[in-house]
């Protein structure tokens, strides 16, 4: 489940933003990844459009990886 | 104007111009004084420059000059009616568009402004067609015009690279309903408990009667960006899906999606959302910047002067601003005299 969802996230960030794709890693985090405040809002804004769960923007802080934003996201879907 | 077939009065667009200032500020120039890059500007907006008017000049300096082309363009020389929408008036009392028609020759037309931010020209639109479709008036020039430069802090980082100065007009006919070019379907709203995401603080009643010094930043332009773009993204998308249920229209039903250029993320992230391909979104977002009321008219004709834009061709246009404020609204391009090869004046500059 949390493979699908990861992979879900990586769709998200790849119409998004311009990072080559090697550096979308479960590791990688967003701040690594140079994401931006206006990107976290329009990624928040597509998990809930794509994957129907709400991450509001400040959830997902910098220090996140993409392996725990996913996380989260199944965490809150089993809720 | 005489109408010789049966059915309920229409607003009928028959005149585009656009205008903007000679003087040029690239993201290059900006990282002079700011700390950013072009690369950085561009990468998160989209824009690549955008014009702003010299000291001395006003909002209605360029509503002039965008209105004197769209009456040359429609074949006209008289309106019933002229509404200038704005943001960045020549001054708080009186409105700018007496002084605009005035200037234009159109001494004794109606004229008044409308405020809805960078909504304003949706609003005016179907401001216009009320006017039209009640009876009031056979033509209405309609402008779009905006300074935020006079607004906006030059050191304010998030938004000293995203506005520019603008001016856009169209002439309204009255005509039928099935006229290409007729204005039909609108969808407006509104949500005033959000009033403090878009703002200039001071300048106003409130401030005037509370009294005190005036803090710099209460003088400025300020934009709360996280919220403003969620509220965008998601009001622009419910707007536009409103006003196409209305009308019956399917998605596939629009060949262009002309939304206010607020920024180049903001645009395809409502596409998306819509199910339109990217490449049906009209976007002049990297020459001019976010114009405010000007940048709907400002976009229209720089694709209709491309061609990008045709006779017969769908459009749905959809803006979201201050206020909160939002609307959209469905028309057919009409076969009207292409605009000339030069959409806006660009002044001096050769485009790069």
């Amino acid at each position: 489940m949390s493979t699908t969802t990861y992979d879900q996230l990586v769709a998200i960030l790849a119409k998004l933003h311009d990072a080559p794709a090697d550096r979308f890693t479960p590791e990688a985090t967003f701040a690594e990844l140079d994401v931006d405040s206006l990107t976290m809002v329009e990624i928040s804004i597509r998990i809930e459009r794509d994957l129907g769960v709400t991450v509001h923007d400040s959830e997902l802080r910098p220090t996140l990886t993409l392996g725990g934003t996913a996380a989260l996201i199944d965490a809150k879907k089993a809720r | 104007m005489p109408t010789h077939s049966p059915g309920p009065p229409a607003a009928v667009l028959c005149g585009l111009a656009g205008w903007v200032p000679a003087r040029v500020v690239t993201n290059d120039e900006l990282a002079e004084r700011l700390d950013t890059d072009d690369t950085w500007i561009r990468t998160r907006t989209g824009i690549r420059r955008r014009h702003v008017i010299e000291p001395g000049e006003a909002t209605s300096d360029l509503a002039v000059a965008a209105g004197r082309r769209a009456l040359r363009h429609a074949g006209v020389a008289s309106v019933d009616a002229v509404i200038v929408t704005t943001t960045t008036p020549d001054r708080p009392c009186p409105a700018t568009a007496p002084a605009v028609a005035a200037r234009l020759g159109l001494a004794g037309a109606a004229a008044f402004d409308v405020g809805a931010v960078c909504t304003g020209f949706v609003y005016g639109l179907a401001t216009a067609a009320g006017l039209i479709t009640s009876g009031v008036a056979d033509r209405v020039l309609l402008i779009g015009a905006d300074t935020y430069s006079t607004i906006v802090d030059p050191l304010d980082r998030a938004n000293a690279i995203i506005f520019g100065d603008g001016a856009g007009a169209v002439v309204l006919r009255a005509g039928q309903a099935d006229d290409p070019g007729a204005v039909g379907h609108f969808d407006l709203g509104s949500d005033g408990a959000h009033e403090d995401l878009i703002t200039v603080t001071a300048g106003g009643s409130r401030q005037r009667s509370t009294g005190g010094e005036v803090q710099h930043r209460d003088r400025h332009f300020a934009m709360r960006g996280n919220e403003v773009y969620r509220h965008a993204v998601t009001r622009m998308a419910q707007s536009a899906r409103a006003v196409l249920d209305t009308a019956g229209w399917k998605t596939d039903d629009v060949d262009h999606f002309v939304p206010h250029q607020a920024n180049l993320r903001i645009l395809h992230s409502v596409a998306d959302d819509l199910g339109l391909p990217r490449e049906r979104c009209v976007t002049n977002v990297d020459a001019v910047g976010n114009t405010g009321a000007a940048s709907i008219p400002l976009a229209l004709a720089d694709a209709v002067a491309r061609q990008a834009i045709r006779p017969g061709d769908r459009l749905l246009l959809t803006a979201f601003g201050g206020g909160l404020t939002w609307g959209s609204c469905l028309l057919t391009w009409p076969d009207i005299q292409p605009v000339p090869a030069d959409p806006y004046d660009r002044g001096d500059e050769t485009a790069s």
